[in-house]
């Protein structure tokens, strides 16, 4: 068992007259499996990039960041659909963005699609002890 | 225009022997396709009960297929205790107590509300933040 410790951080200097400065962290207890840090050239067929296994109840935190490249390295503007496999979209990412959060409690996996054409993912996931 | 800055970092110093995670990413938040900062912001706290079950944390009163994100942090201390997250009929996750998540929430169509549910037993605090491209204000009654 090891100690997983994600902190999000929300800041603006000009989104309100009083300045935006919000941490959270935690401390999470994560085992194997676990994939630390891994890229993916994610195409428009999402059952071709399942980048999390199927859960079976367990709970994986899962980290995605679209890269805003594709598989040759030219900038995209593109969206990186987040599903559940089966095809069920939950959430969509444009170039430069990223998500953490944890997926479980149901029997699916996660994959990602390209909206067209290919997108370079970077994405990890770890599994809750 | 005024922008608001996502900044995740994510370490481990003993999950590989000899090889630390350090994970580290940063976005503006900015409207659908654009360079203009998401500037609608809603952040609240509130308590969840097993009783009530499902509840809509915010519904989908924008423009379907936008940019828009989500905060939420389990404030229990209590490890026996989760919520469900999820949107609409997809259930995508359970949060632990003291565990956060930061996701998008595209409002694919008018029936992809947020929805938060307390497990097990007792209530739940959480406290959440909503950034919006674009928000329809409820109709006068």
């Amino acid at each position: 068992m090891a100690t997983l410790i994600p902190t999000l951080t929300l800041s603006s200097t000009d989104a309100t007259t009083d300045l935006l400065s919000f941490s959270v962290t935690d401390s999470l207890s994560v085992t194997a499996p676990h994939i630390g840090l891994a890229k993916a050239s994610v195409t428009t067929v999402g059952a071709n990039n399942i980048i999390q296994p199927a859960t079976d109840g367990q709970t994986y935190y899962v980290y995605v960041k679209h890269t805003g490249v594709d598989a040759s390295g030219s900038a995209v503007s593109t969206t990186l659909n987040l599903e559940l496999t089966g095809d069920v979209v939950f959430g969509k990412l444009a170039a430069g963005e990223f998500a953490f959060l944890p997926v479980g409690g149901h029997s699916l996996g996660v994959q990602l699609q390209a909206s067209s054409g290919t997108i370079v993912a970077e994405y990890a996931y770890f599994t809750k002890a | 225009m005024a922008t608001t800055t996502a900044t995740v970092s994510i370490t481990s110093s003993d999950l590989v022997p000899g090889m630390p995670v350090s994970i580290n990413a940063s976005s503006t938040l900015y409207q659908t396709g654009t360079t203009t900062g998401l500037e609608l912001v809603e952040m609240g706290r509130g308590t969840l009960t097993q009783a009530s079950g499902a509840d809509a944390l915010a519904d989908a009163l924008g423009t379907a297929d936008t940019t828009n994100w989500v905060y939420i942090c389990n404030k229990s201390t209590n490890v026996e205790q989760y919520m469900i997250i999820g949107i609409h009929e997809t259930k995508i996750g359970h949060l632990g107590s003291e565990e956060w998540l930061w996701m998008p929430w595209n409002m694919g169509d008018s029936d992809a509300e947020i929805n938060i549910e307390a497990e097990a037993s007792g209530s739940i605090d959480y406290e959440y933040a909503i950034y919006r491209s674009t928000n329809t204000l409820p109709a006068k009654t």
